[in-house]
Order: C-alpha cells, then structure tokens, then sequence
C-alpha cells in the first residue's frame, strides 16, 4: 500500500499550506484596502471558478512551456493548496466578519497596528468560528487528492486503477479503495473535533 | 498650577456623513488632573466626539494636540502611539472575547508597548487589584458581569499608563445595580489625578466630580461650564431644558 502512503503525503501538507493560503486570503479580503480586496477576492473566484483537474493539468503539463518543471507531487501539492486555500479563505471571511467591530475598535484604541489587530484579536476568535467549515473542507481535500493520478502521481487511487486493470478485479479493489478514504475522513474528523474541544472558550461554545 | 499648556487641545473638530454634520467645530482644551463630561441628548454627537479625538472616526477637519504637540492623522505610526497615550472606555466594554481578564490588560503592554511577558504580567495583575478583580482574573469575558467588564476594560485602559482617559458613556450599558462598582472605580481613578473626558446620563456623579461641564447637542457645543452653574443657571434655554430633565431622571446633588 505504497499508495496510502502518498495520499497521505499529499494531504498533510496540502493542508497545511491549504489552511494558511485561506487565512492569509481571508484576512485580506476582510481588513485590506480596496486594491488588496480585489486582488484576494480575484484569487478566490479563479480558483474555486477553475475544476481542480484543469487546475492540475495547468500546473503540471502547462507549466514546462514557460520552463517550469514540477514533479507530479509538487505539482498536486501546488494544485491543491492553493485551489483548498480558495475555499477555506471563504470560511474564514465569513469568520473574520463575525468578530463584533467593538473588538476592533478597543485593539485600535490601545494603539495595535492593523496588522498586530488582526493577528491577536480577531484571528483567534474567527479561527475558533472557521473550524467546523474548514474542517468540511480538509474532509472534501482527503477526497480530492484522488485527483492526483490523473497527472501521474500515483496515490491510492492511481494504485487501485493500476491492481484493478491487472486482476479485473474492480468492485472489490475499489471498494477497499473506498473505505480507506472512509477510514482517513473519519480519522480526520475525529482529530478535527478533538481540536474544536481543545480550543473551546467561555463563550465560545460549539457543542450547548 | 504652572503648567500653563493644556494636556490635550482640539480644535475645530468637524465630522459629516454625506450631507449631515454630525459634529460642528467642536473645541476643547483640558488641563492635566482635570475631569470634563459630556453631556446632551443621544445622538448629540458625544460619542463622535470622544471617537474623533483618538482618530477612531477620522474626522473631517480638525486639530489635536497633546503636550502642546500637534498630532497628524496621515502618519500611522504616529497616531498608534498617540492612542497608546488616550485611554478609551466604551460604553460596552468591548473587551477581548478569547482572551481571560489578565490577558485583556496584558496583552497591550506586550504587543504595542513591547514589554516583557512576565512585566507586563505583573503589571496586569496590579492594575486588577486596583479595581478588586484579584479574584477574578483568570474568568474569561463571558463569565464576568457588565460591571465586571467594565472595571476589567479600565484596568486595560490604565494598564498602558496614558495620560488622559476618554470614557463614552461607561455605565450606559450596565443594569442598576451594577452602575456604582464602576463609578466607585472611575471615582478612584479621579482621585488619583487622571485626566479625564466623560460622557456620562450619570448627572449626579458628574456633577459631583467634574470641573467642567461640557453640553453638545446636534453636533454642536452649546454651552460649556462649572457643573453648577450649567445645572442651576445655563445661559441657553435647550441647557436648561435638559438639565431639568436629565436631573429629574438620575438625582440631582445640587437639588
């Protein structure tokens, strides 16, 4: 099951980096000024605009004609975070919005740059508000990554076509291959409300 | 006192949206350990007022000084360690959702004053004390009263040492019964010397303890005097009318 083993390879990172691209993107479209809104609001409608293959086929067979080489995984990786980021930056907008403006207002009082405001203040709480969407989103991304053999890099999904079409052994194959996903959107479910719990707050309750 | 420059002057303070002027030529000068208020009817433009004075609401026109220093709005550094110098009180607190009442005093002092984490800590815990939260400050916003929240967001407030305190309508929000532990504190902090500008309905408390009363209606400062002579004998007859109704409403210590 060296499959397995890429996906999540792939998923890990595509995460992380998924996740970041979202806050940073949010955050711009809340608190930045015009130019920067539109920009981020830009990135956000092209790429959730974009299938996510046209987006993998782009990074990893469009690219060499400007020179640029990409592994198949960096190219996935690529492909993934910044299509992930797209939709977790929506998560996050609507996250940002929901910090009462009377916050922003103490923070600017007390002399916090706009920068320094956003970082302590209201990321913390809106990060608290986005999780359970965002948490939606890696769910749909462990799923996605299947996404990643049609560019050549085998993952499970890639694997299970490969044993599939050497036993005709179809339903079987892609049934394991299926309850794998299963059991990876299950296990990541469980470590994101684990870390819901951990982060909850006095007024801040998710579970009443 | 020799101190002959005023701590803070504003002048020809003016803010519209759209076609309503909702502060006219506002101008004020206060000197160090003195205590002005506010008062006149909602929407008067006391709390535009007390905004536009820490830029909070960039005024229209307008001049600020503090220490005799003018201060510019077009340079942010400049204005973000003014504001560090102008406390603000809300009338609803305002305080930081996510974070216990110590970190709401102390965070300030670590990000914006770059004091240490352990210094800044202390200097939290002590201004707690000075408004009785020792016991408290481990409570997060959501878990203290309004009054609590009140005496935590002066702690914040006084926390990063200014030199005069902007407080909009501090007890505006808060039930009955829990109006006296805030003016007790703001009582105190008067008594310690602070600079302060207040808009207040508290007509008995203000009267009691400012030396200035300062009336704003529609934008415009009809009347300014000692709280005396507004209450007892205004020169314009809208003072007048007020005051009569303000004193009915919430005591009155000159009767």
């Amino acid at each position: 099951m060296r499959g397995l083993w890429v996906s999540i390879k792939l998923i890990i990172p595509s995460t992380l980096f998924g996740l970041a691209i979202g806050i940073v993107i949010g955050a711009m479209r809340v608190y930045g000024n015009y130019g920067i809104k539109k920009i981020a609001s830009g990135y956000a409608l092209v790429f959730r605009g974009f299938p996510l293959v046209v987006q993998l086929f782009i990074w990893y067979f469009g690219l060499p004609y400007i020179g640029i080489y990409l592994s198949p995984f960096v190219a996935a990786v690529l492909g993934f975070s910044l299509c992930s980021g797209a939709y977790h930056s929506e998560y996050v907008r609507g996250a940002f919005l929901s910090v009462k403006t009377g916050q922003m207002m103490a923070a600017r009082a007390l002399g916090f740059s706009k920068i320094k405001m956003v970082v302590f203040v209201t990321l913390p709480q809106a990060f608290r508000r986005a999780l359970p969407g965002c948490g939606n989103e890696v769910i749909y991304l462990i799923k996605y990554s299947s996404l990643a053999y049609m560019i050549t890099c085998i993952e499970l999904t890639g694997e299970g076509k490969i044993i599939a079409s050497d036993t005709f052994r179809y339903t079987e194959t892609f049934i394991v291959i299926g309850a794998i996903y299963l059991v990876l959107a299950s296990i990541a479910s469980w470590l994101l409300h684990r870390l819901e719990y951990r982060l909850q707050l006095p007024g801040f309750e998710q579970y009443t | 006192m020799a101190d002959t420059i005023p701590i803070l002057h504003v002048e020809n303070m003016t803010k519209r949206y759209g076609d309503k002027e909702v502060l006219k030529d506002a101008s004020l000068s206060i000197n160090k350990g003195e205590l002005k208020v506010l008062i006149g009817p909602s929407g008067g433009g006391k709390s535009t007022f007390l905004q536009c004075i820490n830029f909070l609401i960039k005024p229209d026109q307008g001049r600020i000084w503090l220490d005799g220093e003018e201060i510019f709005r077009s340079r942010k550094k400049e204005i973000n360690r003014y504001r560090q110098k102008v406390g603000m009180i809300f009338q609803d607190f305002n305080l930081f959702d996510h974070l216990t009442a110590l970190h709401n005093v102390q965070i300030a002092l670590v990000q914006v004053k770059g004091m240490s984490r352990s210094q800044a800590r202390d200097t939290a815990i002590l201004e707690l004390d000075r408004v009785g939260l020792t016991n408290y400050m481990h409570q997060y916003p959501a878990e203290l009263s309004g009054g609590q929240k009140q005496r935590v967001s002066i702690a914040r407030a006084l926390a990063m040492d200014p030199e005069i305190l902007l407080l909009d309508e501090p007890t505006s929000a808060l039930d009955p019964e829990l109006i006296s532990e805030v003016l007790d504190v703001i009582r105190y902090v008067r008594s310690d010397g602070m600079t302060m500008i207040m808009s207040t309905h508290q007509i008995g408390f203000a009267s009691e303890m400012a030396d200035e009363f300062v009336f704003l209606e529609n934008g415009s400062i009809v009347e300014t005097g000692p709280p005396a002579t507004i209450l007892s004998q205004a020169q314009h007859a809208r003072t007048r009318e007020f005051c009569a109704k303000i004193s009915e409403l919430y005591g009155n210590t000159f009767g």
